[in-house]
């Protein structure tokens, strides 16, 4: 999935097509708060950490780690970033389904890492809303990304109606 | 033909349907595009290819198409023709996913292939890459006597909801389905990720079959599922395998690895869990598309004619070549009159499940005259015609045999499955169909084939399996040894409702010498057998392989 132009300095770019700097750090795990804010924490350091810490945090999930621990802390949390290593590991999908459908989280969700053009409709679909992208032009990729399919046949974490739902709407 | 001609009942793309594959080709074009330009290289090219049904392999490119869980209308048959004959060297080949595989395309004409496919309501999508890839389910659905519930809409369900999945796209590997509804199994379903009996009470799921390097038999996970919660529990069931699959190593990240791992037990408490999380009403499709999809399937308006039983004994009296065609070739229809009839592509000597675009072209002209416009493929890669009514059986063998489409060897000894092999494959490590051809050579004459009954030989290239070789009454698997081609044979695999893997019996043959021993463990078997009725199959599983294990190699 790989693009000609993924050499390109990756860009923050929201689910509207909005190009915009990105005000979080990540926190090194041996890194102490002292600096201002805010802060995006490694997952382990977040179970550790979120408990005694007031304030609002950003989270940085991998692939393996269970979204669902996380749930006790969601009120701190405005931002999650989604890793996907590379393109063909699939499991920040589902992590971001779980954060959006069953945990109801209304923060920002972000997918970092190897984020490429044609992932974008499926990341858009899965409940992703910010996207740091190798992209040329990462505002036409993702415009362009949201109106490629104008039939979906799931319901998903998105506002795109499935198709059965539309075929039975005005019977 | 086209006088008689009447519309296949199978399901029909709506706006909403044909806009996807619009939105698909469109996209797949300007890949296309792109690559050809030099924009993309073909590292970067592979899988926006892959995703499109598009394998690079030995020699050329090779376009795999869907056939929704194997059925087929005769104007999509006749499209077929049309895209070998204009495309491709005038042949295809149909696959034990119930697909067509065309071995020659070029790349630049790929868009323009998707796009006259388009016409007739198929694409290539989901035919490889790491998704939920075409359902499969019995051949015979809708017209087996022993079916107890029609499988084909509730595969378009699964085929629609499966298309485009957002979050199963990148899945650790592969993922296949399978569902039958008859009380013989057809469909392999055992021996799947993902295995459906649909039932008149409900679904029993089976989880974590699969053949490959490591074989196994699916796990029942749930009894008496209710139609309207497939697609959440299958939801479930997906989610948790994307989730905590084997990415590490390819040869361990299917999801039958998973529910090994976990235990059956597990794997299903974590999948009921998910489900119970989940907001099934978001995901179930309601009782109304359930309803509309079955709506596609109707009986045909099946010809309402007088039979005339002498006339047709007369026949196969007359004609013992069509007496055979008729013993071997047709299974029990739900109506007296009618027959199912398997068009065989395995005649002797020819490689199997390949048909040209002249054979296409009359399986379509005969499915128009003598049933009802509708084809299926089989998992066996033969071509079905569901409904035929017996008076015109006669009428269909003459017309089958003028384009040597009358093989009368279903379900026989030369009925194999078999891999396309080192002809074709860059993963093989044998000629799978040089050596089906040797075996069916030997096995050529009709009285002994039949003499033997049913016998199921499956042949694989290599250990993925992709000729089902566990799963054959005699599997034959291709190794490399120090640079030598080998075959190891295996024994007592079945595939159906008592399915069993096969086991690996005696030690590997050069491919000069397995003709010679397949033939000596038939011989063994028709000496054992206690009567004609005694399949091969169920003297092994009476004697034991052991017994057999001698016969395989020559005495000293």
């Amino acid at each position: 999935m790989s693009q000609p132009n993924s050499a390109h300095t990756p860009q923050l770019v929201t689910r509207d097509g909005d190009i915009i700097p990105d005000g979080w750090t990540l926190l090194a795990d041996d890194d102490t708060t002292g600096a201002d804010g805010p802060f995006i924490l490694g997952f382990e350091r977040a179970l550790r950490e979120l408990d005694s810490r007031n304030g609002h945090y950003g989270v940085r999930v991998l692939p393996a780690d269970d979204i669902r621990l996380l749930e006790p802390f969601l009120e701190k949390i405005t931002l999650i970033e989604v890793a996907f290593p590379g393109y063909r590991d699939g499991r920040g999908y589902s992590t971001a389904r779980i954060l959006r459908e069953d945990l109801g989280f209304t923060g920002i969700v972000r997918a970092v890492g190897d984020v490429l053009r044609d992932q974008l409709f499926y990341m858009l679909r899965c409940g992703f809303d910010e996207f740091l992208v190798k992209d040329k032009d990462p505002s036409q990729a993702i415009t362009s990304a949201a109106k490629r399919f104008q039939t979906v046949y799931q319901g998903a974490a998105d506002t795109n109606r499935p198709a059965w739902a539309l075929r039975h709407t005005q019977a | 033909m086209s006088a008689t001609q009447s519309s296949a009942k199978m399901y029909k793309y709506d706006d909403f349907d044909h806009a996807f594959v619009r939105d698909r080709n469109i996209e797949f074009a300007d890949q296309v595009a792109r690559r050809l330009s030099g924009e993309i290289t073909e590292d970067q090219f592979k899988p926006l290819r892959l995703m499109n049904g598009l394998y690079l392999q030995l020699h050329a490119y090779m376009l795999r198409i869907a056939v929704p869980y194997g059925v087929l209308s005769s104007k999509q048959m006749r499209k077929f023709a049309h895209i070998a004959r204009t495309y491709d060297r005038d042949f295809g080949h149909f696959t034990t996913r119930q697909n067509l595989q065309f071995n020659w395309v070029k790349l630049a004409e790929t868009p323009k292939i998707l796009e006259e496919l388009a016409q007739v309501e198929m694409h290539a999508l989901q035919t490889s890459g790491n998704c939920i890839r075409n359902t499969t389910t019995d051949q015979f659905a809708g017209a087996a006597r022993d079916e107890h519930s029609d499988p084909r809409p509730w595969a378009e369900l699964i085929r629609q909801w499966s298309s485009n999945h957002p979050e199963f796209t990148f899945l650790p590997r592969k993922f296949k389905i399978a569902i039958t509804g008859a009380r013989k199994d057809r469909a392999a379903i055992r021996v799947h990720d993902i295995g459906l009996h649909a039932k008149p009470e409900g679904f029993d799921v089976y989880v974590g079959g699969g053949m490959g390097r490591t074989p196994s038999l699916g796990h029942c996970i749930r009894t008496g599922l209710a139609g309207e919660q497939l697609l959440s529990y299958l939801e479930a069931c997906l989610r948790v395998y994307n989730r905590y699959g084997r990415r590490d190593n390819i040869y361990k990240a299917r999801i039958k690895i998973l529910v090994a791992a976990l235990g059956p037990d597990e794997y299903k408490r974590q999948v009921e869990d998910e489900w119970a999380r989940m907001d099934r009403a978001k995901v179930d499709a309601p009782v109304a598309e359930i309803e509309r999809l079955k709506s596609y399937f109707p009986d045909p308006d099946f010809k309402v004619a007088s039979f005339d039983r002498v006339a047709f004994e007369r026949a196969q009296t007359a004609d013992a070549a069509f007496a055979r065609w008729i013993k071997n070739n047709t299974n029990p229809h739900k109506r007296d009159d009618h027959v199912s009839v398997t068009i065989s592509l395995k005649p002797v000597g020819l490689p199997p499940g390949d048909a040209s675009s002249a054979q296409m072209d009359v399986m379509a002209d005969v499915a128009d005259a003598f049933g009802y416009s509708e084809l299926r493929v089989s998992h066996e890669q033969n071509i079905i015609l569901p409904h035929v009514h017996k008076g015109d059986l006669y009428a269909l063998y003459t017309q089958l045999d003028t384009v040597n489409l009358s093989t009368a060897n279903v379900g026989k000894i030369t009925d194999m499955i078999v891999c396309p092999g080192l002809d074709y494959c860059s993963l093989a490590n044998a000629r799978s169909i040089p050596l089906a051809q040797d075996i069916s050579q030997r096995f050529e004459d009709a009285k002994l084939s039949d003499k033997i009954g049913d016998l199921q030989i499956k042949i694989s290239g290599c250990i993925n399996a992709c000729g089902h070789h566990h799963v054959g009454h005699i599997g034959i698997l291709g190794v490399d040894k120090q640079g030598i081609e080998f075959y190891q044979i295996l024994l007592g695999g079945r595939a159906d409702e008592k399915a069993a893997l096969g086991v690996i019996t005696g030690k590997g043959l050069p491919a000069e010498a397995v003709p010679a021993a397949i033939e000596r463990v038939v011989r063994l078997y028709l000496e054992l057998r206690t009567s004609d009725d005694e399949r091969f199959i169920d003297t092994l599983e009476r004697v034991g392989r052991e017994t057999f294990a001698g016969a395989l190699h020559e005495p000293a």
